[in-house]
């Protein structure tokens, strides 16, 4: 019966087009997300909680390896719903309408972070981003090969030369040199970046060299002993401290920086509400802890830092330190330009 | 119906339209891009106003031009010494190894099933500080210290690059000893040719053309290279390639990178042409 089978043969095409057309009908939303990240966040002790209370949604992720590359794929059209950087490009994602303001009303997690986080996801008075991980960047030294370190000047110290390591950033080395020169960051002159860039080409051949991974070209040697100085973030701190390497973590004159990172939801999102329970789940306990206790990064629930017992945590994050925070100094807003003149001097600096 | 010519237009056409679509398209825009203003990646409703500004800033920074010229000369050593470290094992695969051939050009492409970063990665461990090179060294007693030469240098990139690209270079040189007549050297030896001369004026010449694909075949993408030089250049190590990249992942300034890989292609092509006007390839092959 040539009709019959036929229609038979029909019936799978019938049955999706029928399933879809009730999803179109009822708004329903697809039971997946694409969330666009830094290598090792796709880690499932990253994102447990989601995972246990939405086993059957389906999260896929893809990587960008840095702010820039991360703006870039999101500027290109990623099809990601949920994206992830750090502080001092929050601008740039509301400016190009690339970002989605935030319901912070469907989060239950959100009493948990510190007013000072939020603040830092807000651009015009409007919530679009989550604070999620967080931590320092300040001098990681080694205690039997460098004398107590007080300022960031210390990466330009001939006496170690060979054994520094600063990282492989523009923005970054602006940074650093505001710091040691007293500048305003986000006023930094042109004479003021000539000079930064002759004072970072001075300096390049002290460095083993320029790191871009943490865990891949920092902590190893700093554990094997080649690097003595370097900036770095916390977590490597306590991944050496963890180690036994007899290292400390400065806290320079100027001040230790402190960085964090954000979630904005796509403009273009078909997941909206999925995407805000993933991240108002970022920030429940367990997926905080694991941030915590696992990988060293400090996480926005601050109840979950209060419980913080461990020694060598406590150390890494200045936990007994209640100065700690009156000396450190967030990253602030960059414009596109200095952006853009930043890392081409950078880039200048790394091809002399 | 198509007759035999048009048979063999027609099946030519896939492999052309894919060439089109994947190597040429992606080649103009390329073009395209490093003559627009840097407005970060491509938007077809930007305007398409054209520009050369991008080109006078590389121009006027001589540490681009300069990681050029040492990229050049890097690709050269890596090319030349890639080449003449994988004659010997062409040689040996084409003229000794006879039956087991098979096996032995296996052996040769069992590097390929790891991953090119694996392999990359394999070398830090070879020359780190604590490496493999340097603690035989130290047992050995011949140096005291670890030797700061070995990793995060330019000898670093070249010798990584080396390894990397002997099997490639191997190939195209046991090919063409392959197609070498074996009366060529039987009527050399029945004139009274030794070994090496037979070698040296019969193999080598016939083989030439296959060398000069293999310098090529190394040479051409080692210019560009960026993945090597990050992972074992240190500060010294890094070539232009890494400066292509740093513009379009760190900076998101994609018309500046597009304007330096332009330099970059124009560059190579110029010098190819003119090595392949000095070096008759045509004529070592007849």
């Amino acid at each position: 019966m040539p009709a019959r089978s036929n229609l038979v043969r029909r019936v799978p095409a019938i049955l999706a087009a029928a399933t879809l057309l009730l999803a179109s009908c009822t708004g329903a939303e697809p039971n997946e997300l694409l969330v666009l990240e830094w290598a090792g966040y796709e880690e499932p002790d990253f994102w447990t909680d989601f995972a246990t209370a939405n086993p059957d949604t389906n999260v896929e992720f893809e990587f960008g390896s840095n702010d820039a590359e991360i703006l870039s794929l999101m500027q290109a059209g990623s099809q990601s719903d949920i994206f992830h950087f750090y502080t001092g490009w929050q601008q740039f994602y509301v400016d190009e309408e690339l970002v989605r303001e935030i319901d912070v009303s469907k989060l239950t997690n959100w009493d948990a972070v510190p007013e000072e986080m939020k603040a830092l996801g807000q651009i015009d008075g409007k919530q679009y981003y989550i604070p999620w991980d967080w931590g320092f960047t300040s001098i990681l030294y080694n205690t039997e090969q460098v004398d107590d370190v007080t300022s960031w000047d210390v990466l330009f110290n001939e006496d170690y030369a060979g054994h520094i390591s600063m990282w492989d950033d523009g923005p970054g080395a602006v940074t650093v040199s505001a710091y040691i020169n007293g500048w305003d960051e986000t006023a930094i002159t042109e004479e003021q970046l000539t000079q930064i860039e002759q004072d970072w080409k001075d300096q390049k051949p002290l460095n083993l060299h320029y790191w871009d991974s943490e865990y891949d070209n920092l902590c190893p040697e700093v554990i094997s002993g080649d690097i003595w100085v370097a900036y770095a973030w916390q977590g490597c701190y306590a991944t050496a401290l963890a180690e036994g390497v007899p290292v400390a973590y400065a806290d320079p004159v100027e001040g230790r920086n402190s960085w964090v990172g954000l979630y904005g939801i796509s403009a273009e999102t078909d997941s909206y509400e999925l995407a805000l329970k993933f991240l108002d789940l970022k920030l429940a306990e367990l997926t905080c802890s694991n941030a915590v206790t696992i990988f060293y990064y400090g996480c926005a629930n601050s109840e979950v830092m209060a419980g913080i017992t461990d020694e060598i945590l406590i150390e890494a994050f200045s936990i007994d330190n209640p100065d700690i925070l009156e000396t450190t100094r967030f990253t602030p807003l960059v414009t596109a330009e200095q952006r853009d003149a930043w890392t081409a001097m950078w880039t200048r600096v790394k091809a002399e | 119906m198509l007759g035999r010519r048009g048979a063999l237009r027609f099946l030519a056409l896939p492999p052309y339209v894919w060439l089109a679509v994947f190597f040429l398209a992606p080649l103009l825009l390329i073009v395209a891009i490093s003559f627009r203003p840097e407005t970060g990646p491509i938007d077809f409703d930007d305007p398409w106003t054209f520009t050369i500004a991008q080109y006078q800033r590389i121009l006027e920074t001589p540490a681009y031009l300069r990681r050029l010229g040492m990229s050049v000369v890097v690709a050269l050593v890596v090319a030349t010494a890639a080449t003449v470290l994988a004659y010997p094992i062409a040689y040996f695969l084409a003229f000794r190894a006879r039956e087991r051939a098979v096996f032995f050009l296996v052996l040769l492409l069992i590097p390929f099933a790891v991953s090119y970063l694996l392999r990359v990665m394999a070398w830090r461990l070879m020359l780190g500080g604590e490496g493999a090179i340097n603690s035989l060294l130290e047992w050995l007693g011949v140096i005291s210290a670890p030797l700061d030469l070995l990793i995060y240098s330019p000898v670093a990139v070249v010798v990584t690059l080396i390894y990397v690209w002997i099997p490639f270079a191997a190939l195209p040189v046991y090919a063409a000893l392959q197609r070498i007549e074996r009366g060529h050297l039987e009527a050399a030896a029945d004139l009274g040719a030794g070994p090496w001369t037979r070698f040296a004026r019969v193999t080598v010449p016939l083989s030439l053309p296959g060398a000069v694909a293999a310098f090529f075949m190394v040479f051409i993408p080692t210019v560009g290279e960026y993945v090597t030089p990050s992972l074992v250049g240190g500060t010294e190590g890094y070539m232009y390639g890494n400066i292509i990249q740093d513009f379009f992942s760190q900076a998101a300034s994609w018309a500046t990178g597009a304007a330096l890989a332009v330099i970059m292609l124009l560059l190579t092509l110029a010098l190819v042409a003119v090595a392949l006007r000095l070096i008759d390839v045509r004529r070592l092959a007849s």
